[in-house]
């Protein structure tokens, strides 16, 4: 058989959203791959120039539906550091609950889509289930299942409500043993090793040189994790570290990617336990919405000439915001927002890693590096 | 032949054509009509000597009716099962590894209670017993709001199993959708392949005996004959994936027949052996053979044999984990993404009738066909022996074959809710390195066993120690092999599964 190239997408299963992966294919040997990014381009930052501080907040919950509240948090710490607002500590722990708590939604998300990708769909029911308990625990906090629009500027929409702290400890340790069981069905199946294993190899220096962050790089050994590397809100108050995969000669496959995941579900789960036995004030305390303990007094006009940025462990990598603050007569707006995502980084190299492979391995080297294209169009 | 039960629906009808040709005969003049020049005609003389093969051909048609009948109504069965027992695995918590699933439920309750749907309050000691297992090994949380989830119990009026005729109403669906053929696709194998593929399938069916005495033909060599047909259907599909002119069926289509070979002759090689074992190349001789002559069922001489059997003919019928070549992942949907309407109906309900041939394969060869399980020896127990036997007189041998491919389906269905999708390379790879050998082996071990320890004078051929030790072995050899993990070796060889591939597979040959 002679190459030839094959489109895959923008409908397609393997693509995981709306996107083009042009394919050369010898036989079922990938030779050469070209992806095709923007097919839902927004516009998300002009919007939000055109939007007040608090209004924005909305906006990026809708960068990426399998995980809003680490997109939202990502905007607010940067919209804080534009307006220089001291956030109280109570508040910050509510967040890093809520953020960890979508942490593990998102790869639940992700593995449950990772089993269709190579032809199981037990595990994808499974996941969703757990997944389930995440959002309901979500859904207290923001009100909403999808879309939480959960932090302000200077603190979080509410606090915990009643109850919340043993319902959230009952469900996470219950997710806890559920591990076990997508690991069981996983790890301990020859034919899933025989998919993943040795299959889409991705360089460490490689992935550094392209600006890939997150689970895709501590999967190969590199031990870098904003969280960890430059600690914002309290997680350095937290006994944790950064879930980081031994690295091999080739550096990481399909198999490492999925082993990151699951492990850094095992430690947002710890986090979220720990954060709701140190948070000051206690879990069972409730105070009203816009109570000082929860809401610091944030202005609403920035100062002409300021900028704000915030780097942000997302759930698929380093997501960063910058702020340029208000101009002439429009303070209460940004002057201009970029947003680094990592999947809009990440998903070239992903293609790259595909070539050599066959073309059995696409959708499970692709699936491996979670990608999600509502932030990476943006 | 020996083994019989009541519903002797060949016997019947043969008896019923006979009278009615008889009575036929008798109601015709039996005088002679002058024709002039032509002579005279005796139309009851000239009914006479065409009656015997006029009896044969009403007499097979009825049974072809009734054969292919019964399969396709039995049939329905088939994907009701892959629904309902796929969803018990999916939704409820646990490992599909374990049969575990299957009760375990959230906070002492089992999600959707199927068995209250059972008619006639039947389904209550199932419930107990669930309900027991539970509150002995159940997970011990109490969230409503998981079972909120998976709580899609029927609340509608029972009459039939919910869903029942779900696959009739998409059958329904199917037939009213337009035809449609690419614009450049090569027209005539387009529409040959479906032709190719159906019809094979359906042949496969004259040789399948659903009971002693409901089957549509009993050739000498019907084994050899239904092998022959079975394989054709991959060749349909290849047609199929190239004349759609889509890159994406071009690919499934290469696919199947790259691995055909792969599980083919290992799986012919293995069907040789039930034949070396059995004595015959007949299927109902293959099935009397377990029943009457050895009174052993063949899996428990030949347990190799049954699971080389098993897994080639998952390969044989496409499903996961060796569904490359309609793998939805990558390729969509593989050789049949350009069909639709009733052709891709037809093609999936295909899909169905060639699992469902090889679950009653696998109890005809190695399950001893319309059998009930230790038939013999549960006769023989005294006080209870008499209820055995008025049970083993009274149930037709349909429908004890029929539970068992059933049950044999249920595996299927198992299998694939555990597995994921294999790669073609790795397909080629186990079937040469690892199915042919073994498959060569049984077949060495099957000629041993039947000139060495098969002894046709004594009672039941096979002496007493047979089964035991030779089923023994196969299962102590699976629990060493399946627990035999050097973690040492595991950390050392952790990426033994290597395959990239930087040079390509034919240079020189490209037009780049």
């Amino acid at each position: 058989m002679a190459e030839m190239w094959i489109s895959m997408g923008p409908q397609h299963p393997m693509t995981h959203g709306l996107w083009t992966l042009k394919i050369k294919v010898d036989g079922e040997t990938v030779v050469d791959t070209e992806p095709d990014l923007g097919y839902i381009h927004r516009g998300v930052e002009k919007i939000c120039e055109a939007r007040d501080f608090t209004q924005i907040t909305t906006y990026c919950d809708r960068l990426c539906y399998a995980s809003a509240n680490t997109w939202s948090h990502s905007y607010i710490y940067a919209a804080e550091d534009l307006l220089g607002v001291e956030v109280p500590e109570r508040a910050e722990y509510i967040r890093l609950i809520a953020v960890e708590i979508q942490r593990i939604a998102s790869h639940l998300m992700w593995l449950g889509a990772y089993g269709p990708d190579i032809g199981n769909l037990s595990i994808m029911v499974w996941c969703l289930r757990e997944r389930e308990m995440m959002m309901d625990l979500l859904q207290e906090l923001g009100g909403s299942r999808m879309h939480y629009n959960f932090p302000r500027v200077g603190g979080v929409k509410r606090d915990l409500p009643h109850g919340f702290a043993q319902r959230a400890r009952a469900k996470l340790k219950l997710f806890l043993n559920r591990i076990q069981e997508y690991e069981s069905l996983f790890d301990e199946s020859t034919v899933f090793l025989v998919r993943s294993q040795g299959v889409g190899y991705a360089k460490p220096e490689e992935m550094i040189n392209h600006g890939v962050s997150g689970p895709n790089i501590r999967a190969a050994g590199v031990d870098y994790d904003v969280r960890w590397a430059h600690p914002y809100s309290v997680y350095s108050e937290l006994d944790w570290q950064p879930s980081v995969e031994r690295s091999s000669i080739k550096g990481a496959d399909c198999y490492d990617r999925y082993r990151i995941r699951v492990e850094e579900m095992r430690m947002s789960a710890s986090m979220v336990l720990q954060a709701i036995d140190k948070i000051p004030g206690g879990a069972e305390t409730y105070h009203e919405p816009g109570d000082p303990k929860i809401l610091a007094k944030a202005p609403s006009r920035a100062p002409e000439g300021a900028t704000g940025s915030h780097h942000f462990e997302d759930s698929r990598g380093e997501s960063m915001f910058y702020l340029a603050g208000g101009g002439e007569g429009r303070g209460k707006m940004p002057y201009r927002v970029s947003i680094r995502s990592p999947m809009f980084i990440t998903i070239p190299y992903a293609a790259k890693c595909m070539i050599g492979y066959k073309v059995a391995d696409i959708p499970a080297i692709m699936g491996s590096f979670d990608p999600c294209i509502g932030e990476t169009d943006r | 032949m020996a083994s019989s039960d009541w519903l002797d629906i060949r016997g019947w009808t043969e008896s019923i054509v006979g009278w009615s040709m008889d009575l036929v005969y008798d109601i015709l003049p039996s005088n002679d009509i002058g024709l002039g020049p032509l002579g005279t005609l005796n139309i009851q003389n000239e009914f006479g000597s065409i009656q015997g093969a006029l009896e044969t051909f009403i007499f097979t048609t009825i049974m072809c009716t009734v054969v292919f009948g019964t399969m396709m109504i039995t049939l329905m069965v088939v994907p009701y099962i892959e629904r309902k027992f796929i969803a018990r695995l999916m939704d409820r918590l646990g490992a599909t590894t374990t049969l575990r699933s299957l009760w375990i439920g959230e906070g002492h309750t089992t999600a959707g209670q199927w068995w209250n749907q059972l008619p006639f309050g039947i389904g209550a000691i199932v419930g107990w017993v669930v309900k027991t297992l539970n509150s002995v090994a159940g997970n011990e949380s109490k969230h409503i709001a998981v079972d909120r989830v998976h709580n899609r119990g029927y609340h509608g009026i029972w009459f039939l199993f919910p869903g029942f005729f779900q696959a009739l109403a998409d059958f329904l669906k199917f037939a009213t959708k337009e035809h449609i053929v690419p614009a450049k696709a090569d027209r005539v194998v387009f529409e040959t392949a479906p032709v190719i593929i159906i019809a094979t399938t359906v042949m496969v069916y004259a040789f399948v005996p659903f009971g002693p005495h409901i089957w549509a033909a009993n050739p000498e060599l019907s084994l050899v004959f239904m092998m022959a047909v079975f394989g054709v259907a991959p060749l349909g599909v290849f047609f199929a994936g190239w004349s759609s002119n889509n890159k994406y069926t071009l690919i499934g289509g290469m696919r199947s027949a790259a691995q055909l070979t792969a599980y083919e002759i290992p799986l012919l090689v293995s069907v040789l052996a039930i034949a070396v074992i059995s004595g015959s190349f007949n299927i109902l001789e293959i099935v009397d053979f377990q029943i009457e002559t050895s009174n052993t069922w063949n899996i428990f001489i030949m347990p190799l044999g049954a699971a080389l059997f098993l897994i080639t003919m998952i390969a044989e019928v496409e499903r996961i984990p060796f569904d490359m070549p309609e793998a939805e992942a990558e390729l969509v949907e593989g050789w049949w993404t350009e069909y639709g309407g009733i052709r891709w109906g037809l093609m999936f309900a295909v899909e169905m009738m060639r699992a469902y041939a090889a679950c009653i394969l696998f109890a005809l060869f190695f399950l001893g066909g319309w059998q009930l399980p230790f038939e013999d020896t549960l006769v023989g127990l005294p006080f209870v022996g008499g209820i055995f036997e008025m049970l083993a007189t009274a149930t037709p041998g349909v429908a004890i074959l029929l539970a068992k491919a059933y049950l044999m389906f249920a595996f299927f269905v198992w299998i694939r809710a555990s597995l994921h999708r294999i790669r073609t390379d790795q397909i080629l790879e186990f079937g040469w390195r690892w199915l042919l050998p073994a498959s060569i082996v049984n077949l060495a071990v099957a000629i041993l066993l039947r000139l060495e320890v098969w002894n046709s004078t004594a009672a039941g051929g096979w002496p007493i120690w047979a089964a035991p030790v030779l089923f023994g072995a196969f299962i102590v050899a699976f629990i060493v092999l399946a627990i035999d993990e050097d973690e040492e070796a595991l950390e050392l060889n952790r990426r033994m599964y290597h395959t990239q591939t930087l040079e390509k597979a034919s240079p020189g040959t490209h037009r780049d």
